[in-house]
């Protein structure tokens, strides 16, 4: 199962960094986000750091991959989660991208 | 032993029943696999015919051939039967049927899981065939969208055939999920270790785990949208709180999975076939791998493409328009792979090669159009037109049905034991290839003229009407085409000359056996050395039939195969597995009393037929125990090794896991509707929160401290040799305690008053629901106990019910706090 996880852990984390930044966009643009007296300026930092901590995540992983202790024993399966690690980072830094560049709420 | 006599030792302990009573009690892998493929064939043909009646109606402006009723029930049910049962069903079918053989395996870890399954799926796809009969058939397009397929737009029975129909057949898809993922990962050849597989194997892996993952979404959305309608428990009506939305985000958090669900399989299909009929090994194993994981999780962060005109914010849209472009890398990872393969091999223009180089062409373009799409300004010009209709005809006919018959053509001598003969396929092959073109390029050019989709009639000065007379015409060419392609298939099944064992020179394990093949499969077990065993070992099939493998012959007298370790396919266990039995049907007979007693509104007959499904469950389970410890057992080669019954983890142990993590996926669906309509939803919140006070949290506290506790000490005891009769009563106790609190819940709040006093009894359903099968589950273990069918060794139960309780107190106790913390705060 050790094997499995490192292959689905990348892309995984990907999956729940991209649902929960979506979500917080989500907070951001509602009611309850200036309920808290909060504005967009905050909103966008909130986002920002989110998006970095992402990308941060997903670069610690990959070289958490690439180590001896996380790293996979098997040449094949070592190969794919590396493969796995490079495209969940670039993917995190693709699809969260419009946190900087995107109108907030519009 | 001969050969012969262990084919004869073998078939009688692993033969199905004779005559029609084999049908119905068969529990074999090469049985149900058939069966699934026989039915989805048949659905596949249901389907086309109302595709030709769709076609029919478009032929011409103002066609009176179809009112809109009829029409709105037709184009409904189209999708409906293609995506639910057939691409899907067809999946299980091609999975059931290959993946023991592929993995070196005599049968899938459950096999009456998997005869459960199927006639879940035949009954449930019988329900809506009834419904399309009689003229009540769902009307709502095959998505569904509230409010037009709410209460106050759509009375009648038609949209609850839909809800219920198809969540009755998505037990098929769940039960069929769990059964792939342990077979490929616990019930391989030894030695098969996971960068050994063959590649379908990974395949069938990925796409189980997305069927475990994005089924639960719709589950949920259906029994959402069915509450409503029958109980008024308003989660997709504003004026109460709800949103329609809600239902396309749970919609399509399946729904853009379910297309690579259908996708995946069949590029399994083009990375096993490519290879042998280019004469070469498939270039780029691991990278195929690892393409097919990433489509796989990529798929999941898509859904909300099908929303781009709902009026999501523009940083939203702009998230999944990347997100739906970066899906476009993997998938071109793998067409490069299949390029490079025939690059390398000798190509053999056989006709399931030119069923995949159709896959090719039409598949890319088809996978163009979808890059088309995800850019959010053309998705607004085409979004709801012809355009995206053929765009997904592109992909699903182009990237499923083609590389299946694909698939179909090169395994038919498997099937059958014959040497194709006739050549009728050659000539629906032309047919099917360049119709499909004709009709779709015209269906793409209508909807970029501006033709709305699900609309029954156009009118003669319309700018499309010549290009729908052209699509009809190559329509109904298409399907002269398909109707060749069964015509060829059963002119070969049945009178074609008898074949050679391996035909193709292929290098997997199914090729390794006679054809058609024994119920057994192998006469024993081989040792896997190499991705392609039987080009590394071209004598492997005669050592096989031999019986110099593993478990070679049935000397015990009953069902075994191997089960091992995950990783490097090491053998760890002997697996027993049940023999023929009425049990699967007769439970899924009653599993439809359920959902028929939901679709009459006969309630009375729901309670009933989900107690006798317990008691049938508590026979299935039963049946699997021992009254003694067995010890180690011989397997060959001077192995010995214990019985899964004696381990800690058996198959029914590494189900559990899984399915588990399906039901956990329903919870976090059930969450995000309930933070989505408490952060969207207009009207919230809502005219009072419930105030729990201290005695219900205290109880469901308590209830998972006893749970938890108990589970954990009859481990303990059960270890050191000791009856865990009292942790187990514990673990009783603890669930009853959960389903009480649950139920206060119910008892403080109005179901139909609000979006939050509806998920408020959703979430203390879910609870009792999740609280009460362990509990029911605990006292079978402890009637185990007492009947000494519990010990150190055969400690599996325990283990499998510890998985459920700690899954049971989680849910339960998150559900409950979400339901009560907004009382606490306020």
């Amino acid at each position: 199962m050790t094997e499995l996880l490192r292959i689905a852990a990348p892309l995984s984390l990907w999956l729940a960094s991209f649902s929960a930044v979506y979500g917080l966009e989500g907070l951001v643009c509602s009611d309850a986000w200036t309920g808290l007296e909060l504005d967009s300026g905050a909103g966008r930092a909130a986002l920002v750091a989110a998006m970095v901590l992402a990308v941060s995540l997903q670069a610690g992983l990959l070289v958490a991959l690439q180590g001896q202790r996380f790293g996979s024993g098997v040449p094949a399966l070592r190969r794919i989660s590396l493969v796995l690690g490079i495209a969940a980072l670039i993917a995190s830094v693709w699809t969260l991208l419009p946190v900087m560049l995107m109108p907030l709420c519009l | 032993m001969s050969a012969i006599r262990l084919h004869k030792a073998l078939g009688r302990v692993w033969a199905s029943e004779p005559g029609w009573r084999g049908w119905l009690t068969t529990v074999n892998h090469t049985d149900l696999g058939r069966m699934f493929l026989f039915v989805a064939a048949l659905y596949f043909v249901i389907g086309g015919i109302l595709a030709m009646l769709i076609r029919a109606q478009l032929a011409s402006p103002r066609s009176a051939f179809m009112g809109p009723e009829v029409y709105a029930q037709v184009f409904t049910m189209h999708g409906t039967i293609m995506m639910f049962l057939f691409a899907i069903p067809l999946f299980e079918g091609v999975a059931v049927y290959l993946l023991p053989k592929l993995l070196g395996s005599r049968d899938l870890a459950f096999p009456r899981l998997t005869a459960y399954g199927f006639w879940c799926y035949a009954f449930g796809g019988a329900m809506l065939i009834f419904a399309l009969l009689a003229g009540i058939a769902p009307d709502g397009g095959w998505f569904m969208y509230p409010p037009l397929t709410g209460p106050i737009y759509a009375p009648g029975i038609n949209t609850d055939f839909w809800l219920i129909g198809i969540t009755f057949v998505e037990i098929s898809a769940i039960c069929a999920a769990v059964e792939i993922t342990v077979t490929v990962l616990r019930c391989r050849a030894p030695g098969m270790s996971l960068d050994r597989m063959p590649i379908f194997g990974w395949y069938a892996l990925v796409t189980a785990v997305m069927i475990l993952t994005g089924f639960p979404p719709l589950i949920l959305g259906s029994i959402l949208l069915e509450l409503e309608r029958a109980f008024g428990m308003p989660f997709f009506q504003v004026a109460e709180g709800g949103d329609s939305l809600l239902w396309q985000h749970l919609f399509w958090l399946f729904g853009h999975p379910e297309v690579y669900i259908i996708f995946l399989p069949a590029a399994g299909i083009v990375s096993t076939v490519l290879p042998v009929l280019a004469r070469t090994t498939l270039l780029g194993y691991g990278w195929i791998v690892a393409a097919a994981v990433s489509l796989g999780v990529l798929s999941f962060g898509l859904w909300v493409h099908h929303m781009f005109t709902t009026g999501i914010p523009h940083m939203g849209l702009a998230f999944f328009s990347a997100a739906s472009t970066l899906v476009a890398v993997p998938t071109a990872v793998q067409i490069f792979a299949w390029i490079g393969t025939l690059w390398k091999g000798r190509p053999a223009l056989r006709l399931p090669m030119l069923w995949l180089l159709s896959f090719f062409a039409t598949f890319v373009i088809g996978g163009l159009t979808g890059v088309m799409v995800a850019v959010v300004p053309f998705d607004w010009q085409v979004h709801d037109t012809h355009f995206i209709v053929a765009h997904l005809h592109y992909v699903l006919v182009g990237g499923f049905v083609f590389p299946m018959l694909a698939g179909l053509y090169y395994w038919l001598p498997h099937l059958t034991g014959r040497r194709r003969f006739f050549r009728i396929g050659e000539i629906a092959f032309w047919l099917v290839a360049v119709s499909f073109h004709v009709t779709f390029l015209a269906v793409h050019w209508a909807g970029l003229l501006g033709q709305r989709r699900r609309t029954f009639t156009f009118g003669p000065d319309d700018a499309w009407s010549l290009l729908n007379l052209v699509a009809s015409i190559g329509s109904f060419v298409l399907a002269i085409g398909f109707a060749l392609v069964i015509l060829d298939v059963l002119v070969n099944a049945l009178i074609a000359a008898r074949g050679t064992r391996n035909p193709w020179g292929a290098g997997t394990l199914e090729w390794a056996m006679p054809t058609p093949p024994a119920a057994y499969n192998f006469a024993s077990l081989p040792e896997v050395a190499d991705r392609d065993p039987l080009w590394a070992d071209p004598d492997l099939p005669v050592r096989i039939a031999r019986g110099e493998g593993y478990l070679a012959g049935a000397e015990r007298g009953r069902r075994e195969i191997l089960a091992v370790d995950v990783a490097s396919g090491r053998p760890v266990q002997v697996v027993v597995l049940p023999g023929n039995t009425a049990l699967p049907i007769a439970m899924s007979a009653a599993t439809g009393g359920i959902f028929l007693g939901l679709l009459l509104k006969t309630y009375w007959l729901v309670p009933l037929a989900a107690l006798v499904v317990a008691a049938m469950a508590i026979r299935w389970v039963w049946c699997l125990g021992t009254d003694a410890d067995a010890g180690p057992q011989a397997v060959g080669h001077g192995l010995r090794l214990p019985l899964a019954s004696d381990s800690a983890d058996p198959p029914g142990w590494w189900g559990s896991l899984f399915l588990i993590g399906t039901s956990l996926t329903l919870f976090g669906s059930l969450l995000f509707g309930y933070a989505f309509l408490w952060t969207v939803a207009p009207n919230w919140p809502p005219p009072s929160y419930l105030h729990s006070g201290w005695a219900s949290p205290a109880l469901a506290g308590i209830g998972s401290l006893l749970a938890c506790l108990g589970i954990r000490l009859a481990q303990r005891r059960l270890r050191r040799g000791r009856l865990p009769l009292v942790p187990l009563g514990a673990v009783t106790a603890g669930c009853g305690a959960l389903v009480a609190a649950a139920v206060t819940v119910m008892a403080g709040t109005s179901h139909d008053a609000h979006a939050y006093d509806a998920v408020a009894w959703v979430l203390a359903g879910h609870a009792i629901l999740h609280a009460g099968v362990p509990g029911l589950m605990s006292l079978v273990v402890l009637a185990a106990a007492l009947r000494a069918r519990l010990s150190a060794a055969r400690s599996g139960p325990v283990h499998v019910l510890r998985l459920w309780t700690d899954h049971a107190a989680a849910v339960t106790v998150i559900g409950l706090v979400a339901i009560w913390l907004p009382g606490w705060l306020t």
